[in-house]
C-alpha cells in the first residue's frame, strides 16, 4: 500500500473528520478533529495494518486555542509512516485513550497528561508519571509559570526590539 | 523452559495456600536498578505477581529546556540523555535537524559518523555486558568489558577532548576532523577487540551458571513486543529482524553489509545474545567504513543562526538501546516550537510489567538488566 492510498482510504472513510491531509517526505500527514480519533486509530491499526505506535506527543497551540495529540504510526511489516494530528480545544483537552489498541500508549498518554494536562478518557491508570504527584500545573504548556523559572533574555523581548544573538 | 514453568507452577500452588501477597519496594536506591528507579513489586513468596515502575527522580524537563534554546544550543543537552551513548544522541538530534532544514552533510562526515557511532554502540554494549555480568555476580566480566570500553573512551577523547559527554556532532557534520593517525588507532583497536569476544564467551556464554540464570526468564511475547512498541535488542530478542539501520536507513548505512541478529524465544538470554552478536556486526561496519572513507570537509557550510522552515518532523535512528525518535515542530523561528524525545528505554521499560509476573524475585534484576535502561533518558 502506498502512502497516497493510505491517505485516500482514511479520507474516504472519515470524510468529515479530516481537516487537512498531505503526503510529505514519504509520510501520510493528517490533521483530524479530536472526537473520532480513536476510531481512526483503530481503522489504521486493524484495517490498514499499521500496528506499531512509534510515538505519541502533545503540542500546545496557544494562539489557536487548541491542543494537539500527535500519533506517529508505522509498521514492522510494511513501509510507510502515518502522522496523525488530533486537534482538541485547549480549555477542554479531552481525548479518547488508545491504550486498548497499543500498550505503549499507556505511558505516553500519562506523560502527555503530566506535562500538558490532556485528559485521556478510558485510560486505565491516568496519573502523573515524571513529575511528583503533588505538582501543580503542566510545565510544557506555553503559559506555564513558576517562580523558580529563570526567563531568558529573548523571552522578555519587546516586539520590534533587537534580538540578542542566541547561537554561537 | 518448560521445566522452569512447571516448577513455577508447583511453587505457585504451594505458596498460594500458605502465604499472603505483599508489596515490596525495590529502589529508588538500589545498586542493581542502574540509576534511581523504583519498582513496586507484589510478591507471593518468592514469585512476582505484579510490578509497577515509578520514575521521574531525575526529571529535568529536557523538552522545556529545548524549547527555550536555539537549535544549536540543544546539542550539549542531548549528551545528557543517554550518557552511555552520547555520540549517538548527538547524531540523532543533528540528523533530525538536518532532515528538517534539508542540509546535506559532506561525505567524510557521514563516514566518520558511522565509525564513531558504531564504536559508541560497541562501548555501550560493553558497559551493558559488564554491568549485566555484575548483576548476575560475574565480576571478572565487568572488569574485562570496562578495559575495552576504556580504549574506546580514549579514542573519543582524542577526537573531542571529552570522555563521556562529547557534544561532538554539529548540525551539518562534525565539530572537527579526526586527528592524524586516529583511523589507524581505530584499526588496531578492532584488531585487539575481536579476539576478546571469544574470551567473553568463555566466561559468560559457555558458563553453565550464566545459562541457567537467564534462559527462559523474563519472556516477552512477540505480540506484546509490538503492542508496547519495544525496539532495539528487546524487540529483536522477541523474534523480529528489525533494525532501522537496515529497514529505514539513515546516513550511509545502506552502503554497508551487516547482519541483524535476532532471538526466537524473547527471554533474557535472547536479549543478551542479540547484543553480544551486535558488537561483532558493529566491528564489521567500522571495518568497511575504514576502507572506504574519503578525504574532505567534515562540516557543511551552514548559517550561524539556524532557522527551520515551518513544519514538523519525526526522525528516528537505531541507538544501542533501540529507536530514538525526535519529534520537532518548527514555527520558523530559531528555536523549536515543540521538541519531543521518544526515548527508547522509556518505551522498553513500559513493557517490564508484562515481563516480570511469574519470575522469581532473584530474577527481577536480570530481567531489568536485560532491558538496558539508562534512567537519565527515561526521566528526561
Amino acid at each position: 500500500m502506498t502512502v497516497e492510498e493510505i491517505v485516500q482510504q482514511i479520507q474516504s472513510r472519515f470524510q468529515e473528520q479530516i481537516r487537512t491531509s498531505e503526503v510529505r517526505r514519504g509520510e501520510a500527514c493528517l490533521i483530524i478533529k479530536g472526537d473520532k480519533s480513536f476510531e481512526i486509530c483503530r481503522f489504521i491499526k486493524e484495517e490498514l495494518g499499521y500496528d506499531y505506535l512509534n510515538c505519541l506527543s502533545g503540542v500546545d497551540w496557544i494562539t489557536e486555542g487548541e491542543m494537539e495529540v500527535v500519533y506517529n504510526i508505522s509498521s514492522l511489516k510494511q513501509p510507510g509512516k502515518i502522522t496523525l494530528r488530533a486537534r482538541i480545544p485547549r480549555n477542554e483537552p479531552v481525548l479518547r485513550s488508545v491504550v486498548p489498541l497499543w500498550g505503549t500508549a499507556n505511558w505516553h498518554e500519562r506523560e502527555a497528561f503530566d506535562l500538558f494536562g490532556i485528559r485521556f478518557e478510558n485510560h486505565p491508570d491516568l496519573r502523573r508519571i515524571l513529575l511528583p504527584e503533588d505538582w501543580i500545573g503542566h510545565p510544557l504548556r506555553k503559559d506555564y509559570q513558576d517562580e523558580r523559572f529563570v526567563s531568558y533574555p529573548w523571552q522578555d523581548r519587546k516586539p520590534g526590539g533587537v534580538a540578542r544573538p542566541t547561537s554561537a | 523452559m518448560t521445566t522452569v514453568n512447571l516448577q513455577l507452577q508447583q511453587v505457585q500452588e504451594r505458596t498460594a495456600e500458605t502465604m499472603e501477597e505483599m508489596w515490596v519496594n525495590m529502589g529508588p536506591q538500589h545498586p542493581s536498578t542502574h540509576g534511581v528507579l523504583r519498582l513496586l513489586i507484589k510478591l507471593d513468596g518468592e514469585i512476582i505477581h505484579e510490578c509497577i515502575p515509578y520514575m521521574g527522580y531525575m526529571h529535568r524537563c529536557h523538552e522545556k529546556i529545548g524549547e527555550n534554546r536555539a537549535y544549536v544550543q540543544i546539542i550539549p543537552y542531548t549528551d545528557r540523555l543517554d550518557y552511555l551513548a552520547s555520540m549517538y544522541m548527538n547524531w540523532a538530534y543533528c540528523l533530525c535537524c538536518e532532515r528538517l532544514m534539508e542540509i546535506r552533510i559532506p561525505e567524510r562526515a557521514e563516514y566518520l559518523r558511522v565509525i564513531i557511532g558504531e564504536l559508541q554502540r560497541i562501548a555501550s554494549h560493553l558497559i551493558w555486558l559488564g554491568t549485566f555480568g555484575l548483576d548476575l555476580g560475574n565480576f571478572t566480566l565487568f572488569m574485562w568489558c570496562f578495559r575495552e570500553r576504556e580504549m574506546i573512551l580514549d579514542l573519543f577523547e582524542a577526537v573531542s577532548g571529552q570522555r563521556l559527554n562529547y557534544s561532538f556532532m554539529r548540525i551539518g557534520g562534525l565539530a572537527l576532523d579526526v586527528p592524524e593517525g586516529w583511523l589507524a588507532d581505530v584499526k588496531s583497536f578492532l584488531a585487539w577487540l575481536k579476539p576478546r569476544f571469544v574470551e567473553y564467551d568463555r566466561i559468560s556464554t559457555d558458563n553453565v551458571i550464566w545459562q541457567k540464570r537467564i534462559q527462559g526468564v523474563g519472556i516477552l511475547k512477540p505480540e506484546d513486543a509490538v503492542s508496547y512498541a519495544c525496539s532495539g535488542p528487546v524487540l529483536r530478542g522477541s523474534g523480529f529482524r528489525w533494525d532501522l539501520r537496515r529497514d529505514d536507513p539513515y546516513g550511509i548505512y545502506d552502503r554497508f553489509a551487516f547482519d541483524v541478529p535476532m532471538g526466537t524465544r524473547g527471554d533474557v538470554w535472547d536479549r543478551f545474545w542479540v547484543r553480544r552478536l551486535e558488537m561483532e556486526e558493529s566491528v564489521k561496519i567500522v571495518e568497511q567504513a575504514l576502507k572506504a572513507i574519503p578525504l574532505g570537509q567534515v562540516l557543511a557550510p551552514v548559517a550561524k543562526k539556524l532557522r527551520a522552515p515551518v513544519g514538523d518532523i519525526y526522525s528516528r535512528v537505531e541507538t544501542p538501546r533501540g529507536e530514538l525518535g525526535h519529534y520537532l515542530v518548527a514555527d520558523g523561528s530559531e528555536r523549536p516550537y515543540r521538541y519531543k524525545v521518544r526515548a527508547p528505554t522509556f518505551v522498553n521499560l513500559s513493557a517490564l510489567p508484562v515481563m516480570l509476573p511469574g519470575c522469581y524475585i532473584a530474577d527481577c534484576v536480570a530481567v531489568l538488566g536485560s532491558i538496558d535502561i539508562v534512567l537519565c533518558e527515561v526521566d528526561r
